[in-house]
């Protein structure tokens, strides 16, 4: 009987910790898309007042900041080092690779990957105006994401802990 | 730094292989190192075959890298490629070169000029930008070291002074590369003609003596050598002479209206000036009102004309302020 009952509860544990780390991750995505949004502007920053080359202003934003998201960034620097690659592929690729890891997924990835096509090849005016625009269309995409956590959020963690109740009470 | 280690840097792969696109990259890299490293440009026309010159001739580049003179043979640039070796060659950041894109060219580190075509845009009678590149013209510099050892002995008085001097030749004709020479032996002094270095300033309006990336000279232009980049000359001299003390002022190609004043401010602050001009001749330079005037005021003390009657540098004859002659060449 202590068996079953220990079993029962170590079930419900483990589901409802399944619940609550889906739940988790519903959270991520906003969390990325808001990061993003500040780091655009650190990018806007640092190269309009700062006048900074892009691979330095990369450089920085991923030295300067410790949110997740700077992983783009750091990638994008690393691979603008290899001769003869251009900021757009430098970028891509680097949003290629990681956009899982950070949970957004493919409408966001491509937005980010319009802003690559714009990088580094216009003038000041023309580089602002390409990251206002990314920005307010990552805003757009984080109001939506908060939504889908809102309700997102409390489906897992309560479907967790009913499916381990519901399992435990069959198998009594 | 001694001439093979400079040699070396200021190699044509080194310094300007990795801002082309690979598609172009990896013919040039086919191409026999010997003519690489006498290349005096690149051109990269939209739509057009890519060219180099070398030797005093342009040659199309076949896609084996081989030099010829059929167009068939040619590998013909797309002006995507173009757009693309811009984006290298402002390291990914057009913006941050926007001044200099404006001015029509690029200085690559190593000194290498770029020159620009495209798009002008204009904005209230003024260039705002260009854009859609049709061309680029990649000059490969050169910096000859000693070309104007043959001239210094008349522009130097004495071991710490020198003679106002201009230097006047032809286009092609190497003033430029005899300018920043003299630059370079004036700062530094040298011991075989018995020369100490003196503060020099250099008023680089096309940045073409000094060839300065991001405000370092790429040219050897001497330890004691002040220079300021992209300035107007009249401007960059009132400059040097306010604030950096220098005891001669270097500066290319004058004659363009305001030029007299600012040199005769320089010449009563007790400060010498090396200049150079375009002309064939002294009696041409007469024609031109701005530098007739300062011929007349007797500014100038020593005139170099320069031709490439055997090839550039040649030195034609050197004319003192009372107009006669301290060197002719003997036209046998």
């Amino acid at each position: 009987m202590i068996i079953k009952f220990l079993g029962a509860i170590a079930l419900i544990g483990a589901t409802s910790f399944i619940g609550y780390s889906l739940a988790a991750d519903c959270s991520k995505r906003p969390k990325a898309l808001r990061e993003l949004q500040a780091l655009l502007q650190m990018l806007e920053n640092e190269i309009s007042y700062l006048s900074n080359l892009l691979s330095e202003a990369f450089s920085r934003i991923y030295e300067g900041s410790n949110s997740e998201t700077a992983i783009l960034f750091s990638e994008a620097a690393k691979n603008l080092g290899t001769n003869g690659v251009t900021a757009d592929a430098a970028w891509e690729e680097a949003v290629e690779e990681n956009y899982t890891k950070l949970s957004l997924n493919k409408e966001d990835k491509a937005i980010l990957m319009t802003f690559g096509k714009m990088l580094g090849n216009s003038d000041l005016e023309g580089q602002i105006n390409n990251i206002k625009l990314i920005s307010s269309q990552l805003k757009l995409q984080e109001l939506k994401a908060e939504q889908m956590r809102l309700k997102n959020e409390k489906m897992y963690r309560s479907l967790g802990v009913l499916s381990g109740l519901s399992i435990a009470i069959i198998l009594f | 730094m001694t001439n093979p280690q400079l040699q070396k840097i200021r190699s044509v792969e080194i310094d300007i292989f990795p801002f082309l696109i690979p598609s172009i990259k990896n013919i040039l890299l086919k191409v026999d190192i010997e003519i690489l490293d006498n290349l005096e440009e690149i051109r990269l026309r939209a739509k057009k075959p890519l060219m180099v010159f070398y030797k005093n001739a342009d040659w199309f580049v076949t896609t084996s890298g081989k030099l010829s003179k059929d167009i068939k043979d040619a590998y013909v640039v797309m002006q995507q490629e173009i757009l693309k070796t811009m984006e290298l060659m402002s390291e990914n950041s057009v913006y941050a070169y926007q001044d200099e894109i404006k001015s029509g060219y690029l200085t690559l580190r190593g000194g290498h000029r770029v020159g620009l075509c495209g798009k002008v845009i204009m904005l209230d009678g003024q260039i705002k930008n260009i854009k859609d590149f049709n061309g680029l013209n990649i000059r490969v510099a050169k910096e000859i070291r000693g070309c104007s050892n043959h001239l210094i002995k008349y522009i130097t008085k004495g071991s710490f002074d020198i003679y106002n001097t201009l230097i006047i030749g032809p286009p092609q004709c190497g003033k430029t590369t005899i300018l920043r020479d003299i630059a370079r032996i004036v700062s530094n002094g040298d011991k075989n003609f018995d020369f100490t270095g003196i503060k020099t300033g250099i008023v680089d309006e096309r940045s073409e003596i000094a060839a300065c990336h991001k405000g370092i000279p790429q040219n050897d232009v001497g330890f004691r050598t002040d220079v300021m980049d992209g300035c107007p000359k009249t401007l960059g001299m009132e400059m040097l002479l306010r604030s950096m003390s220098p005891s001669v002022i270097m500066t290319d190609e004058i004659g363009t209206h305001g030029d007299k004043e600012a040199i005769l401010k320089v010449l009563n602050s007790g400060v010498k000036i090396i200049a150079s001009a375009h002309g064939y001749n002294i009696s041409e330079l007469k024609m031109r009102e701005e530098l007739l005037a300062l011929i007349k005021s007797g500014a100038f003390e020593r005139y170099i004309v320069l031709s490439s009657k055997n090839g550039p540098g040649t030195l034609e004859e050197v004319v003192n302020s009372q107009m006669s002659a301290v060197y002719k060449r003997c036209s046998a």
